[in-house]
């Protein structure tokens, strides 16, 4: 591989050493969270801070996923997460991708008008919506169901923005050559565009699922079930309960940082590429 | 290229239609869950309206925005929500632009560098906000790393007490998460930088810090443009840091930024009418970075 | 064989019993109701109440009773959300202070005397202690059921106070110099980072905790009236000076930044002396750390007063009501009232499993009541007390109080300022036409 940017001598090393350390940096929050989650909580806030347990106590995962009723709800809980967010993950890249190929590939009137309103929705942010948003979501009768928590967030205007961007750069031979071939446009956008495009298409679905795994206000507001909730809303009590210690809260995070930690890690590069959808590359 | 003979105008306008079979549904899901609940918001802030109220609202004019206008609370927020704004801008877009280029100039270990960079991202911000939480007790590792670095040992440096260590301390939190995911913009940035426009300034006889400057760094002002909007726009959204530590005991006032505020509106004071002009106001203000991150190129039609 | 037939002959008795027990509404037979019941989360009345619902459900087989729990900070903002779209449940609980917007905006059924078997609200009410119903009483009706009602008084751990050549018995505080200069004999630093605290406050109670110290001075929130917020400026003065010491800027001895002080205590790791929290705490002490629970290491005293206090003036008490939804059919809400009261009837088992007190004449009188330890010493200070201010713009002079007392303690604000500024957000508060 050629370098562009070589900066000799020391340079080098001095550019070297900063991100080694800085990745630590980055990284040392997460080793905190593993060491204390396998600590007692009165360890956690020790002074010194031990980084690495005298002697792992397994039995904070034990109790995490216990829980303090001994209800076991957390797998519930996790099970839901992943419900939802492998849900809105799917949905968002089909709908996503099938408004972004339209807004890129075909001129039709109030076209602009429909991408600059898109556009413009990502700039709401969320507590502003949200009552509005939970009356109209009652409206419909999504009170309390797995439709309530994943039909809000079917797509995003930035999974379209994304999808747009990226098949702007679609080759247009591909498309006419297929159509030439009689191929209806349903099935090209499903044999073709879609399949092309996989970077961006697993770059907004790792994006999505993240987003979903990270929500805590709207499945609040929308479930009242226990067997509904997920696991933001389980951080929160665990949190909230005073009698838990600060270990076993560890423990409780680690569990919710793992699968999507598993999934960072086994699609990294999508997760690196998708920066590169995202500021434009015609490849 | 495309091809040589264009398909008669009928045939294209036939064609142009399946557009909006593609969009239609896209259309129909925006329209019910972000269109109609931002007009409905527009009409909630002309009205007298309270949460638990069951009597009909009453249209009061323009009085929520003159009551909004004139609370010190709002002021105070508009303060917090720009000094954050501002105080991430700087280390974030330096930080991240610095790393993304010394990133860019390894040949080896690249990867590792922009994934151990981009990790706390993935984090979500629950979790953030606990772990945080707990390295900025006064026991805690964030006292101990700085004191150690600093030889001060003993100091408690107020993280969540003090009302401007408060502010530090969200946008420690935030500069954590963020600078990986804008280096990464960064990297792809100059990733795109055509090689046989380095290769030719090799031949001028330019040395690495000239390149650097005359050529990466001019070529990568509309990622420039597009990161500094980006943060911008996102920072003024924060919420769930300020959100968690103001529940866990740190004084609220000076980190109450805009979100904040709106949330605790509608949903404390249960007054939606004047939640719901503050909610407009912060959308007209990130509808205004929109255009200029338009203007500057960034989602352009031919970017 | 012959033991599988006792236990199913017992089984079968112990469910008769239960059904037996549960009151049947007439009304409702033969006809579909659903009741949705939402309240706080709660590790120990959760099981509890649930076991109290199946028992009315099997009393009444055509009733559905769903229950939901949610986090505590969290349950505000979901009921309010739900009710705003009409579809709150039709029993939820609310803290005393955010009963206010719910009772004025008419979303609160008034009590169905009949289900609850009495003849009126003033029956009603002579079975719980004076005051009981204070928060939830309009034009002579009752809106609401106590769930709990709870004072603090003061957890003191006896070790650490030996530790500090200390006797906790003789030397335990009566007064706020007392606290003060107790917490300064007992307080380790390491630098200016605390590790071992004496006292700390509980800075998730300012009316509980911090309001009657203002009181015990001569000091208002709210005038009689509920017109002028803020009176007694000198009483306010001198307890905003003293939080100012106790702080970090001053003699550093605690701060709401680190761990909640009952829970420290609960834990006897060394890190807390003296906490406040209510009966409750005792259960939940029991139940996280039972070694400490039944050692003879803790005591409970009453809440300080001022060496020079001008009336005496205990923790004031607050508390969560159970209330039925107005908007509920007429069906539902008799059978809500129903059971709630069997649920709440159950006053000595709320007691032992989650400790928490209702306000009843018959549980005060409970010989369980009397062998919970130290519960004397609540009682005593429960009579002299009187419940946190619930008028119009609670929660929001809550927020105003942590304000001023957050802006003293850590942003190094003047006493003086604070209260000017104390005075204007409170008075705004009253002053707004909701």
């Amino acid at each position: 591989m050629k370098r562009k940017f070589g900066i000799a001598g020391i340079g080098d090393l001095l550019a070297t050493a900063i991100l080694v350390a800085v990745s630590c940096v980055a990284i040392m929050p997460f080793l905190f969270m593993a060491g204390a989650s396998l600590m007692p909580g009165s360890d956690v806030t020790a002074i010194p801070y031990r980084w690495i347990p005298d002697k792992p106590l397994w039995s904070n995962y034990y109790r995490a996923l216990k829980g303090s009723d001994g209800s076991w709800i957390y797998l519930r809980n996790i099970l839901n997460s992943f419900i939802v967010a492998t849900t809105v993950a799917t949905s968002s890249v089909l709908l996503a991708s099938s408004v972004g190929y339209g807004l890129a590939k075909f001129k039709f009137k109030g076209r602009n008008i429909v991408f600059m309103g898109i556009m413009s929705t990502m700039m709401i942010p969320f507590e502003a919506v949200m009552i509005p948003l939970y009356l109209t979501a009652v409206k419909l009768g999504l009170q309390d169901t797995y439709a309530g928590l994943i039909l809000p967030f079917l797509t995003s205007a930035f999974g379209v923005f994304l999808m747009r961007q990226y098949l702007l750069g679609f080759p247009e031979e591909l498309l006419d050559a297929a159509r030439i071939d009689g191929c209806s446009e349903p099935a090209i956008f499903r044999r073709i565009v879609f399949k092309n495009a996989t970077p961006a298409v697993a770059t907004l679905a790792i994006l999505a699922f993240r987003g979903q795994w990270d929500n805590l206000l709207w499945p609040l507001l929308i479930t009242h079930s226990e067997r509904l909730k997920t696991i933001p809303s389980y951080i929160v009590r665990y949190t909230a309960d005073l009698t838990a210690d600060e270990g076993t809260l560890m423990a409780v995070a680690v569990i919710a940082a793992l699968p999507v930690f598993v999934l960072f890690f086994s699609m990294s590069k999508y997760f690196l590429q998708g920066a590169g959808v995202y500021t434009g590359s015609k490849t | 290229m495309k091809l040589s003979i264009s398909p008669p105008r009928s045939l294209e306008t036939k064609r142009n239609r399946w557009g909006w079979a593609f969009v239609a549904p896209g259309v129909l899901f925006f329209s019910t869950f972000s269109l109609y609940p931002i007009l409905s918001a527009i009409w909630t802030s002309f009205h007298n309206k309270k949460l638990l109220s069951l009597k009909p609202p009453k249209f009061i004019g323009f009085q929520n925005y003159a009551k909004v206008l004139e609370s010190t609370d709002f002021w105070n927020s508009v303060r917090a929500s720009a000094t954050f704004c501002l105080g991430v801008f700087v280390p974030i877009f330096c930080l991240s632009l610095l790393f993304g280029v010394l990133i860019a100039s390894r040949s080896k270990g690249r990867r590792f560098y922009q994934m151990a960079l981009y990790s706390p991202a993935v984090l979500s911000s629950v979790v953030t906000a606990s772990v945080w939480a707990i390295m900025f007790d006064p026991r805690g590792l964030a006292n101990q790393f700085l004191n150690g670095l600093m030889g001060t040992p003993g100091i408690d440096h107020r993280w969540l007490a003090d009302a401007t260590m408060v502010q530090v301390s969200t946008m420690v939190v935030y500069v954590w998460k963020m600078v990986g995911y804008y280096c990464i913009l960064f990297v792809t940035g100059i990733g795109k930088i055509p090689v046989s426009v380095i290769e030719a300034s090799i031949i001028d006889g330019a040395n690495a810090w000239q390149r650097l400057t005359r050529i990466t760094m001019p070529l990568l002002r509309p990622t420039m443009a597009l990161v500094s909007v980006m943060i911008f726009t996102n920072s003024l959204k924060t919420f769930s840091t300020q959100y968690l530590f103001s529940q866990r005991g740190a004084p609220s006032r000076p980190i109450n930024v805009l979100t904040l505020n709106i949330y605790n509106t509608a949903i404390v004071e249960q007054n939606l009418g004047l939640a719901s002009v503050m909610s407009l106001l912060l959308f007209a203000v990130l509808l205004l970075f929109a255009w200029a991150q338009v203007k500057a190129g960034g989602s352009g039609e031919d970017m | 064989m012959k033991k599988a037939i006792v236990s199913l002959v017992l089984l079968a008795l112990t469910a008769s019993l239960a059904v037996a027990q549960a009151p049947v509404v007439a009304a409702a037979k033969g006809k579909n109701v659903e009741i949705k019941l939402w309240t706080h989360d709660d590790a120990n009345r959760g099981p509890l109440e649930k076991q109290f619902i199946a028992e009315f459900m099997a009393a009444n087989p055509t009733v559905k009773i769903t229950y939901s729990s949610y986090p505590s900070g969290k349950i505000l903002e979901t009921l309010t959300t739900a009710f705003a779209a009409n579809q709150g449940p039709d029993i939820f609980n609310v803290a005393s202070g955010s009963a206010i917007p719910f009772l004025d905006n008419g979303r609160v059924a008034p009590g169905n005397y009949k289900a609850v078997g009495v003849k009126n609200a003033a029956e009603l009410e002579a079975s719980y202690q004076p005051g009981s119903f204070e928060a939830v009483k309009r034009e002579g009706d009752i809106y609401g059921m106590p769930l709990e009602l709870t004072n603090m008084c003061l957890y003191v751990n006896k070790k650490m106070f030996a530790e500090a050549g200390l006797d906790a018995e003789k030397d335990y505080p009566r007064t706020w110099e007392d606290v003060m200069a107790l917490s300064e004999k007992i307080v380790k630093r390491n630098g200016q980072i605390i590790t071992r605290r004496g006292f700390d406050f509980r800075y998730d109670a300012y009316p509980n905790t911090f309001v009657p110290m203002v009181e015990q001075l001569g000091g208002q929130l709210v005038s009689k009236d509920g017109k002028t917020a803020i009176l007694g400026d000198e009483a306010w003065l001198k307890v905003l000076q003293y939080v100012k010491d106790f702080g970090p800027a001053g003699k550093n001895l605690g701060s709401p930044t680190y761990t909640a002080a009952r829970t420290e205590f609960d834990k006897n790791t060394g890190l807390v002396a003296m906490s406040f929290s209510g009966l409750y705490q005792e259960a939940r002490m029991k139940a996280s750390n039972p070694a400490f629970y039944n050692s003879k290491d803790w005591m409970v005293v009453p809440f300080p007063q001022w060496k020079n206090s001008k009336k005496s003036v205990p923790a004031n008490y607050s508390g969560h009501y159970y209330m039925v939804n107005a908007q509920s059919a007429k069906l539902e809400q008799e059978v809500a009232w129903t059971l709630l009261n069997y649920m709440l009837d159950h006053g000595e088992q709320y007691l032992e499993k989650v400790a928490i007190v209702q306000p009843t004449q018959k549980l005060d009188q409970s010989a369980f009541y009397k062998s919970m330890p130290y519960s004397a010493v609540f009682s005593k200070d429960f009579a002299a007390a009187k419940i946190v201010y619930v008028g119009k713009g609670s929660s929001r002079l809550n927020t105003c109080l942590k304000e001023a007392f957050e802006s003293v303690m850590l942003a190094g604000a003047e006493p003086k300022a604070a209260l000017d500024k104390l005075r204007k957000d409170a008075q705004a508060v009253l002053d707004s036409e909701d």
